[in-house]
């Protein structure tokens, strides 16, 4: 069943994509598209094979030691200088909940 | 008497360094003069970094001065793409998202090509986070092809490749997540190459698709990106990164014909569904059969191979690289940095508009398709059947390899396109059809080039595989089909003359661009 | 409303805990090399990983992992030697990435059980309806997928759960199935019985003994690791509360704290029980030296889900969740008001909703945070970032190397060795410091006097720490919560817990005593002069304050102030003689059958003695004397 732009607005509504003017047709179109291209992998759902999330042979138990790195720390002014909006030495965000926008 | 820098290649720059026929600043210089004369009209670079460059080349020549032994490719210039950290540059992804950002920290590669005496010329255009196969999706400007202006150098590591064809420098990182070096390698007409997923260290690089993203080196010969291999993988696996394995540096001797590895004897496998393939164009398949007869001619044994689960690979890649793409890039919310939308009094809005207006189409199409194949009850769907694929396409190669040492096949369907021909976003996709199920099952792959096409007349290639973590063959084998197209390219680099112009429609192995050959960095 | 007592005669409460702690003695982030940080200034222990900058991986911290692996083995769990790293996304920017790592349906730890002893006042929260064949069938009809699980855990059922097959290591190779949204059409038939972990048939049954007490299984669903969120601050609000928030700011500080989350089955009925399961789990993981426990400071978190059904009903109601409880007595409160709430409801014909409520503990009531209408959304899949685990058995038997004497063993070697009361051996046992501190007394006290060392480290020491922290609110900053938690053995939680590997000497140098001045020896020779009955017991507390940072000897303190206590028959009767004299009216009371005077009497000789008397015979002599 494809996907109507009301399942496309709730994606976009989730992945924190606002959709403007043409954008939500255009991507509702790509997005039918670009499923209906995936079908062949639909007949790979076999039920003996595992699926390989990692290729990366056998490698695992990577871990690594519990010791300081200070050479890898970020100074205060780093940490916050890539930041649109700071407020003393934290990160800002506006209000979470809003005040009655959209 | 004045030289033409792009005429040598980095072995002979490093090499010109370490003797001192010529100071590292001046290396520097000319790359600069070539990438000012040039790159109006390649635009290959987003930005373009002098200061940083020079200063590389001064420490190097001091420490030359102080008696020091100097690192492998000391004074060779470098292009890195733009989605690699590296601290005093802007890290832009060729996206408005990141328009500003610069990184406190540098990745690893680039850390060790750095080390190993690299100068940075600049940071590469892309397409946007990688999503693309023409570098047309640069939130800034597309990259011309040097070979034809009219036309895309590829993508998504287009601006990488092109400044290598362009001469502009001598070798460039470029990372590869469905065909993003090999794929641009053909269609400029340079090396380039995907390591096995591991070889090289990710830590530093923005990721794309964690499972499938490759960092791997461009060069114009095959002995330039062994040497580029060698110091990639240099100081051993990197404890920054925990998919990252331990691989010898072994290269530059497998391109001299030295280790484990000689062609004569060998096994190569074609793959007749490859060969027939719709959508192939008759030029591209005579360029992979010159290959073939190259490494006949070098005494190895051509074999018939077959993939049987390969069709699926385009289908899982298209599952699993937006998925890890939505992941990856959900970090962008213009909050620690990046874009951010002004004037929004709600956190929700901020960020919905903030990845709205600082993420370009394509960029938005891959995460929202992610988002959506990882949604509750599609996810059971698609995501374990394309990790299923993935299960069986590795076990064909693994198969394959039972037979041969490598597989010869094409690294594209056709020759350069010009901008704005492919307008369908899932039909730009099937460009990396002959490259994405490398990527599936992350074993490595070279592109390299055979000549220009005799109906396009421009660069055609032939890649070639190896088994993982094997990465060595694939020097080894793509150094046997360089000499046997022609070699004249080899032989040309660094004879006073210039480099050696290809003649359309011959057979000889490619080198700068002939419209940018020897224009401006003038080596005294 | 109605009282929990009452209450709990006609409902059956279903609780289920999920128990988040910080792993705080770690040197490093889960992730990354940056420092643990609690009090630091804002946005200073980061760096690329845990900032979630472009381009920046994970690498998981080794001592992380043996933690929660020894968290597992302390707790009977069976260690998963396959288990996965999985990205939960959700956008909001206590994650720097939006997304969390955690683990998937497979977990390092699964299946675990501790037994919980229920006793004293506790005990009775549990109606005597609730015990034998009746629980049998309770804990049969509580499933794992319909309360006490989260809800994205529970919507992860099916993800190659093979567990009942008898296999150690549960996964064949890789996960297989499905980690949202119901099983694929591969993944195992029932996905939620394999969830419910293992058959209820085998379990315990609570049983009621003569003194109310009783002891109940608590199964363990499963133990994760995952890593903490970022700290943010509501300005501009109410009391920081995030409605009405014209910003919040962000401290990446915490990000990346390497977190354990334990999620029970459901199988607690009462909050009494909830509380002693978290007490009991944090008495086994300060033993482990894992984490400080803190719930004040936070590095010990709880969550409650809990729904009640009619007694004998085999279908399980709607659960609410319950946060904020963060101390031992907001769980229980909390716990009981939502119980008591939702019993009213459901009593006045009203339904409960699946939601997230609020305990508020000044006002006693929990209020809605929000309502989950539909299950969210997580999009689960293996971290492509991280290797898959696949443990050895020489990494686990070298983690359960490692573990030290837990607290339920010291309690029964206490009890066997010392001949001390259980419920103190229990007291002593849990924190390893004071169980340290103990045993060092104990050892340079005289043979039979351990009881005498039980009583003062349990009750006297505590005591004079709690006033001294009155005293001075900066020593021992949170000795009052504890207390008033009824936590009287931890009295000083703010020490941190010494590692598993330290050596008992170390312990008792860093418990809160030995901080407070007092040695083993000082307490050894109290309790020797109390167990011979040369000091009264209430002069207890004389001595320990005179004692505390001095290294005086009790015998000394006691002579110098003339507090030993005189048993002298003829002494004491010359004073005995004078009190019945003054107050001859009582006399005639007690002759005329008021046997409570006596009380009266003894405390007007114990006064008139200075309190050097010995009581016990100032008794005898008044009887002999008044009969």
């Amino acid at each position: 069943m494809p996907l109507t732009q009301e399942d496309v607005r709730g994606i976009a509504d989730y992945a924190r994509i606002a959709l403007e003017g043409d954008e939500l047709a255009q991507m509702t179109d790509y997005l039918n598209d670009a499923v209906a291209m995936l079908e062949p992998v639909l007949a790979y759902n076999l039920p003996d094979v595992d699926p390989t999330f990692h290729p990366i042979g056998d490698l695992s138990n990577v871990m690594r030691a519990d010791a300081l790195a200070p050479e890898r720390d970020l100074t205060l002014a780093a940490a916050l200088g890539n930041a649109a909006s700071t407020r003393g030495e934290n990160f800002r965000v506006p209000s979470i909940l809003g005040e009655g926008e959209e | 008497m004045p030289q033409s820098y792009d005429t040598l290649s980095a072995e002979q720059i490093a090499a010109g360094v370490r003797d001192g026929a010529f100071l590292a600043v001046e290396v520097a210089r000319a790359a600069l003069e070539a990438v000012e004369a040039r790159e109006p009209e390649v635009q290959a670079f987003i930005q373009v970094t002098p200061e940083l460059a020079l200063a590389a080349a001064e420490r190097i020549d001091a420490a030359r001065a102080a008696g020091e032994t100097l690192p492998p490719l000391a004074g060779v210039p470098l292009a890195i793409k733009d989605n690699m950290n590296l601290e005093g540059t802007r890290t832009t992804c060729a996206s408005r998202m990141l328009e500003s950002y610069e990184s406190p920290y540098t990745a690893t590669c680039a850390a060790r090509m750095l080390k190993a005496g690299c100068l940075p010329i600049g940071k590469a255009n892309m397409d946007e986070f990688a999503f693309g196969s023409s570098t047309d999706t640069s939130a800034f400007h597309p990259t011309n092809n040097p070979w034809d202006l009219t036309r895309v150098p590829g993508g998504s590591s287009g601006g990488s490749a092109a400044a290598v064809a362009a001469g502009m420098v001598p070798l460039a990182l470029g990372s590869d997540t469905g065909g993003s070096i090999r794929q641009p390698a053909a269609l400029c007409g340079v090396v380039g190459m995907k390591p096995t997923y591991g070889a090289v260290s990710r830590y530093g690089v923005v990721a794309f698709g964690s499972s499938l993203d490759q960092v791997g080196p461009f060069g114009r010969t095959v002995a330039d990106v062994a040497a580029a291999m060698d110091a990639l993988v240099a100081g051993g696996r990197d404890p920054y990164d925990s998919t990252s394995q331990e691989v010898a540096p072994s290269f530059a001797a497998a391109a001299r014909g030295e280790g484990a590895v000689p062609v004569a004897g060998r096994r190569v496998g074609l793959v007749p569904a490859f060969m027939e393939a719709e959508g192939l164009t008759p030029e591209v398949r005579a360029g992979v059969e010159r290959a073939a007869a190259a490494l006949d001619a070098a005494g190895a044994e051509l074999v018939e191979v077959d993939l049987p689960h390969v069709d699926a690979a385009i289908a899982a890649y298209y599952v699993i690289g937006p998925a890890e793409a939505f992941s990856n890039l959900a970090r962008f919310d213009g909050i620690r940095y990046g874009y951010q939308e002004p004037g929004c009094t709600s956190l929700a809005r901020q960020s919905a508009l903030s990845r709205a207006h600082g993420f370009g189409a394509e960029a938005k199409r891959r995460q929202l398709l992610g988002a959506y194949l990882l949604s509750s009850g599609v996810y059971d769907r698609y995501y374990y059947a394309a990790q299923k694929a993935r299960t069986l396409i590795t076990a064909d190669y693994a198969r394959a390899f039972e037979q041969v040492d490598v597989i010869l096949m094409p690294a594209t369907p056709h020759a350069a396109f010009r901008h704005g021909e492919i307008s369908d976003p899932t039909a730009m996709y099937l460009s990396d059809m002959y490259t994405i199920s490398l990527n599936i099952a992350g074993n490595g792959g070279i592109s390299v080039p055979v000549g220009l096409g005799e109906s396009s007349g421009l660069p055609m290639a032939a890649q070639l595989v190896a088994p993982a973590f094997a990465d060595e063959r694939l020097i080894a084998f793509a150094a046997a089909v360089e000499r046997g197209v022609g070699g004249a390219f080899a032989a040309g680099v660094g004879s006073p003359e210039g480099a050696v112009v290809p003649v359309p429609g011959s057979a000889s192995v490619l080198g700068v661009a002939p419209a940018f050959a020897g224009k401006g960095g003038e080596l005294a | 409303m109605k009282e929990l007592q009452e209450v709990l005669k006609d409902w059956e409460a279903v609780i289920g805990l999920e128990i988040h702690t910080e792993l705080t003695t770690l040197e490093t982030k889960m992730f990354c090399n940056c420092k643990l940080s609690h009090d630091d200034a804002p946005n200073t222990h980061v760096c690329p990983v845990c900032l979630g900058l472009p381009g920046a991986l994970p690498v998981p911290n080794e001592q992380a992992i043996r933690s929660i692996v020894k968290a597992g083995l302390a707790t009977n769990c069976e260690i998963q030697k396959h288990s996965m790293f999985y990205r939960k996304h959700y956008f909001y920017p206590d994650m720097a990435k939006n997304f969390q790592t955690t683990q998937g349906p497979v977990a390092f730890c699964m299946h675990g059980r501790l037994d919980l002893e229920v006793t004293g006042r506790g005990a009775a929260e549990r109606p005597d309806c609730a015990f034998g064949e009746a629980e049998a069938q309770s804990l049969a009809s509580a499933s794992a997928g319909a309360v006490g699980l989260s809800a994205d855990l529970s919507r992860m059922a099916g993800e190659g759960m093979h567990f009942g097959t008898g296999s150690k290591c549960a996964m064949s190779g890789a996960e297989t199935g499905t980690a949202q949204g119901g099983p694929a059409p591969e993944a195992p038939a029932s996905a939620l019985a394999g969830l419910s972990g293992y058959d209820t048939a085998g379990l315990a049954v609570p049983e009621r003994r003569d003194d109310g007490s009783y002891t109940v299984p608590i199964r363990i669903l499963r133990i994760h690791m995952e890593e903490d969120a970022a700290k943010m601050v509501h300005v501009g609000g109410e009391e920081g509360r995030i409605g009405g928030a014209a910003e919040s700011l962000i401290d990446y500080n915490r990000c990346g704290t390497p977190l354990i989350e334990l999620v029970t089955e459901p199988d607690l009925r009462t909050p009494e029980e909830a509380r002693l399961f978290m007490e009991k789990l944090r008495r086994i993981f300060v033993t482990l030296g894992i984490s400080d426990c803190s719930m004040e400071k936070g590095s010990m978190r709880c969550d409650g889900n809990v729904s009640l059904r009619r007694r004998g009903d085999t279908r399980l109601g709607t659960k609410t969740e319950l946060k904020n409880l963060n101390s031992f007595k907001a769980l229980h409160d909390g716990l009981a008001y939502e119980i008591c709430r939702q019993a009213e409801v459901l009593e006045e014909g009203g339904i409960i909703y699946q939601e997230t409520r609020h305990w508020e503990p000044s006002h006693k009531r929990t209020v809605v945070m929000r309502t989950k209408e539909t299950a969210d959304d997580y999009r689960f899949f293996p971290d492509p970032d991280l290797a898959p685990f696949d443990l050895t058995d020489e990494f686990i038997e070298s983690c359960r190397a490692e573990l030290p004497e837990l607290p339920d063993a010291r309690r029964d070697r206490f009890e066997r060795d010392f001949g001390i009361k259980r419920a103190d051996a229990e007291q002593l046992a849990g924190d390893p410091q004071t169980a340290a501190f103990f045993e060092g007394a104990v050892a340079l006290a005289a043979p039979g006097e351990a009881q005498q060392v039980a009583n003062l480290v349990v009750n006297d020491l505590p005591a004079f720490l709690k006033a001294a922290a009155r005293a001075d609110a900066d020593v021992v900053d949170d000795a009052d919560a504890w207390l008033a938690d009824g936590d009287v053995a931890s009295a000083a939680d703010t020490v941190e817990p010494a590692g598993a590997e330290g050596t008992s000497g170390d312990a008792a140098a860093s418990s809160p005593f030995a901080a407070a001045g007092i040695e083993p020896a000082q307490v050894a020779s109290l309790a020797h002069l109390l167990a011979g009955e040369a000091i009264a017991s209430n002069q207890a507390a004389v001595v320990i304050e005179a004692m505390a940072g001095t290294g005086r000897d009790p015998e000394e303190i006691v002579d110098e102030r003339g507090l030993r206590q005189v048993s002298d028959a003829g002494a004491l009767q010359a004073i005995v003689d004078a009190v019945l004299a003054r107050c001859s009216d009582q006399a005639q009371q007690y002759r005329d059958g008021n046997q409570k005077v006596l009380g009266f009497l003894v405390g007007q000789c114990m006064r008139e003695s200075k309190g050097t008397g010995n009581p016990k015979l100032f008794n005898e002599l008044l009887r002999a004397s008044l009969s």
